[in-house]
């Protein structure tokens, strides 16, 4: 059995997945557009076919401002995806998306007129138009500028491209975590292997005059292990994804996110009931930067605050966190799974410094919210897909390096809790009342991490909790993760080991007093 | 938008034609189209307008045992080719797995009031002042300081599914739904509530009185809001927060999780999980039902089903392929979101049946305990059946409602809190799809001060 296929229908492989980058099979249904949309960065030759595109999109974004609206917007895109599944040692799926479609936006004062098509021409894209353009009925045409290609820098390198990787290389590397989290420990029953890949070619143009497009290729590999005690089980995660090339699994290899997935189900078979009350947390370094993506950063999207509604309005300039607390959002550290080159909205990405000790210095916007509270465009307009509008969202979230030594740290908190891993948490955005679940945590007794302890939910209020953080390491890390606000994007949170003094911990024992 | 019209048995059958004719044993067709649109208003303006259509094809196919799956939403030829195509390319890949198999066609369960044309006929004019009107009069109480926006949405789709067993059947369905969102401010206090109702038919919403006002109240309750001691007392669950409950009994009913031992209800079919006044239910056949529909993501008639009788587990949930697996019949519990999805497993209305108690009667039968109105995280874990919540409502002492509080934790286990429900409300609103009737468990641990 051949378990490569050089032939995709009658298209050599390698043919069609060059293709697929530069719109795939939208080739078939509109040769002009996309092909040429997907594939104008950077080539020389083809400048006839984009003027030809590029008076579509002017005359789409023409008819988007006919009744009226300050700006509008199109934006295309293409997305090819590869998901495989290995559980139980089983390859059991295999799925090959393509997607397709462009939204048309028109903003007039604080309304939003949005419509989208899958099938891309210039019936469905005038039609959109039309569509979007009734919310700005009756109200002034700021006239649009024609577009003209913009070069934006490149956050994301490639030495292994997906659309040149033999499925085979993907099975590969799912087959050799599997082995490796099944090797760990006899009582690693059962592994789970997710394998995603993707290619998301876009193109954004809007009445400022802006045209920009790339093609982003993603992965993201998921390894669970189930361990199975003589009394309990535990299902463990493990993340690892980057907007790359293949050669991420040459820097962390299959087998080590599997053994970091399968210590994890072994350590949490010892795991005793959690306490109750509040306790000091001493947070490890890495993924836990997902409570301030939740506690700090959701509130510091500035579509709430442009509705005077969000936990953090009116704060500009104040002191809302300790002196030790500073936070970064920034999408343009290289490779990083928040990171692209421009947001969906066109705008260049780059590091966004939010709070710094402990005194907050902007919020992070989209195009609407930048106008509406008067702030720069901070590149954080992002959409799931064109299907979505574009949202203030963030991309590669952290609290930034400390001084404090993480082992000092835990040697200097008397009693507590370490928390290790957290599965993912949400928050109000209005009061600031965030949660998240911990997946794997320790209790800390007279200075010293000890007995592990069921997942507890830890709760409080984000203003609270940035004046409580009054040790941050030296050791800041990211982990990936996917984020949800009505739609989903793909982000990192990072943060160096952090002390948080008094926290509400969800566990099902009283807590012992001493 | 429109779009051209398809026939889409023609289409249907010539996508099977095209799988077979590339080597496919079997194949199936999934063929999604719908629109939808949304309007938000804000401060009685309206803020967003999203109107949209959309279509996609899923092809699964099987060959010698294998099994793999493609979606495209480009309906022309040579996009379909290149789908099919794909499809089989991607077979070459998985494991052979007798159980890799499609259902045979067994009908479908005749279900009412799916479908409302006049959704589409009502005017947009109509629709706006319904969200206007719903945030005006959620603005209306003092307490209400701002309106965080109030929502229209409504969708119409038609879902078709055939295999390479013969069978070729479909359905149109519709959904609307409106609210509105408030903050209560009380000088650096705030407090955010909301309220939404989605219906099936236009006509069947709400009144937009009683939705404003029970979005007023979620916010303004709160104000003023404490924190108890660390302790152990009864806590009651409002119908809003069953969903914590629910999620974990879900995941652990899951056939495919009970097979590989991921699922703290394992071994317990047939015997006793819950208190006798537990009784849990799967209805894919409800008439007007928010997630009834005549037959799962596979093409299996619905049906409606005792998961939990009295405290007796009666069965897990299987798709065709789990199901042939356990050497049982599938339940009809084929999920799928969308045409871009493969089958997995899960719910139509699920829900905890009526018990007897008057809720009222069950906070005053209550000495002292929690009363549940909101509960974050993840409910219970359905692997270990740990269960760990943030916790906001009212701390009730002598039978009343003393004051509101927030940031606790509620956290227990799943045998000791099913076992634990000692009172089951009759309030049950099954109009409602994943849902439950006031109950109230006897003890569990509680986390503040």
């Amino acid at each position: 059995m051949r378990l490569t296929s050089d032939f995709i229908g009658d298209i050599p492989r390698r043919k069609f997945l060059q293709m697929s980058m530069k719109g795939g099979i939208a080739l078939a249904a509109t040769p002009a557009l996309m092909s040429q949309l997907m594939s104008c960065r950077g080539t020389q030759d083809i400048s006839e076919d984009i003027k030809m595109d590029s008076q579509l999109l002017d005359k789409t974004i023409r008819r988007a401002l006919a009744k009226g609206g300050e700006f509008a917007d199109i934006y295309v895109e293409n997305r090819v995806s590869r998901e495989i599944l290995m559980e139980e040692s089983k390859f059991k799926s295999a799925v090959f998306g393509i997607n397709q479609g462009a939204g048309v936006r028109v903003i007039s004062g604080d309304k939003t007129g949005f419509a989208y098509t899958d099938a891309i021409n210039e019936n469905n894209l005038l039609r959109a138009a039309e569509v979007a353009s009734y919310a700005a009925t009756g109200s002034k045409t700021t006239p649009p500028v024609n577009i003209h290609e913009q070069e934006r820098a490149s956050f994301i390198s490639v030495q292994l491209p997906l659309e040149g990787i033999a499925d085979e290389r993907r099975l590969e590397v799912m087959r050799r975590a599997n082995q490796a989290a099944l090797d760990y420990d006899p009582k690693i029953k059962m592994a789970s292997i997710s394998y995603y890949d993707e290619i998301r070619g876009r193109t954004v143009a809007n009445s400022e005059g802006l045209l920009v497009s790339d093609a982003l290729p993603l992965l993201f590999f998921i390894v669970q292990a189930l361990g199975v005690g003589e009394k309990a089980r535990h299902l463990s995660r493990e993340r690892l994804s980057r907007h790359s090339g293949f050669e991420m699994f040459d820097d962390v290899t299959p087998e080590d996110v599997a053994r970091r997935a399968a210590r994890e189900a072994i350590a949490m078979l010892e795991a005793k009931d959690a306490p109750a009350g509040i306790m000091d947390i001493v947070m490890q370094n890495g993924w836990g930067g997902v409570l301030v993506h939740e506690a700090v950063g959701h509130p510091l999207e500035a579509d709430n605050i442009a509705k005077k509604i969000g936990a953090f309005t009116g704060k500009l300039g104040k002191k809302v966190a300790s002196d030790v607390f500073t936070m970064v959002d920034d999408g343009s550290l290289p490779n990083m799974r928040g990171t692209t080159n421009f947001d969906d909205e066109g705008t260049q990405m780059k590091r966004n410094v939010l709070i710094k000790d402990g005194v907050l210095q902007k919020y992070m916007t989209d195009i609407l919210s930048a106008k509406q509270i008067n702030q720069e465009r901070t590149g954080n307009g992002r959409r799931e897909s064109y299907r979505h509008l574009p949202i203030p969202r963030m991309t590669n979230t952290f609290i930034d390096q400390g001084k404090d030594d993480p082992e000092d740290i835990v040697a200097s908190t008397k009693d507590g809790l370490y928390v290790q891993s957290l599965s993912g948490g949400s928050v109000n955005p209005i009061t600031g009342i965030f949660n998240f679940t911990c997946r794997e945590a320790y209790l800390i007794e007279n200075g010293k991490k000890t007995t592990p302890v069921k997942g507890a939910t830890l709760i409080g209020s984000c203003l609270d909790i940035i004046s409580k953080t009054d040790a941050v390491g030296n050791d800041l890390a990211f982990g990936p993760g996917i984020c949800g606000k009505g739609q989903e994007c793909e982000v990192s949170a990072g943060q160096p080991t952090v002390r948080i003094k008094g926290i509400n911990v969800g566990g099902s024992q009283a807590r012992r007093r001493s | 938008m429109n779009q051209e019209v398809i026939d889409y048995r023609e289409l249907a059958e010539k996508l099977i034609q095209k799988c077979k004719n590339k080597g496919a044993d079997e194949a199936e067709v999934l063929i999604e189209t719908g629109r939808n649109l949304n309007l938000e208003v804000r401060n009685g303006e309206i803020e967003t307008v999203e109107e949209s259509s959309s279509r996609g094809v899923g092809l699964r196919v099987f060959w010698g045992g294998r099994m793999a799956f493609s979606h495209c939403n480009d309906f022309s030829n040579n996009a379909l080719d290149n789908t099919v195509a794909a499809a089989m390319d991607y077979a070459r890949t998985t494991t052979p797995d007798e159980n890799n198999v499609l259902p045979k066609d067994e009908g479908a369960t005749p279900v009412d009031g799916l479908h409302d044309p006049e959704i589409a006929q009502t005017s947009m004019e109509k629709k706006i002042e319904l969200a206007g009107l719903v945030e005006k009069l959620a603005m209306k109480d003092p307490r209400i300081t701002k309106s965080a926006g109030a929502r229209y949405g409504e969708g119409e789709s038609e879902t078709i599914i055939a295999n390479s067993n013969g069978f070729f059947k479909g359905y149109k369905a519709s959904a609307c739904f409106y609210g509105v969102s408030v903050v209560a401010e009380k000088g650096e206090q705030k407090s955010s509530g909301g309220e939404y109702c989605q219906r099936r038919f236009f006509n069947d919403l709400e009144t937009a009185e009683k939705i404003a006002e029970k979005a007023a109240m979620d916010a303004y309750e709160m104000l003023d809001s404490r924190m108890v001691e660390t302790q152990k007392a009864s806590v009651i669950f409002a119908p809003d927060v069953a969903p914590a409950i629910l999620g974990g009994i879900l995941g652990a009913i899951n056939g495919e999780r009970v097979l590989q031992g991921a699922s703290f209800l394992r071994n317990s079919l047939d015997k006793t999980i819950a208190s006798e006044l537990l009784t849990i239910i799967d209805d894919g056949t409800k008439p007007r039902g928010v997630a009834s529909k005549p037959f799962d993501g596979e093409g299996v008639p619905t049906q409606k089903r005792v998961i939990i009788d009295e405290g007796v587990l009666k069965g897990f949930m299987y798709n065709t392929i789990v199901a042939k697996r356990a050497g049982v019949k599938s339940t009809g519990n084929a999920s799928r979101s969308g045409y871009s999805s493969l089958p997995g497993i899960g719910p139509h209305n699920f829900y905890v049946a009526a018990g007897k108690s008057d809720p009222e009667e069950i906070v005053r039968a209550t000495k002292k305990g929690l009363y549940l109105k909101g509960v974050t995280g993840y409910g219970i874990n359905p692997v270990t059946g740990n269960f760990s919540g943030g916790a906001s409502g009212f701390w009730i002492e002598n039978g009343k409602f003393a004051f509101p509080v927030k940031g606790l934790t509620v956290a227990g286990r799943a045998a000791e809190m099913l076992n634990g429900i000692d009172m089951v409300g009759s309030d049950l609103d099954l109009n409602k799809s994943f849902t439950a009737p006031t109950f109230r468990i006897d003890l569990m641990q509680i986390g503040g001060k």
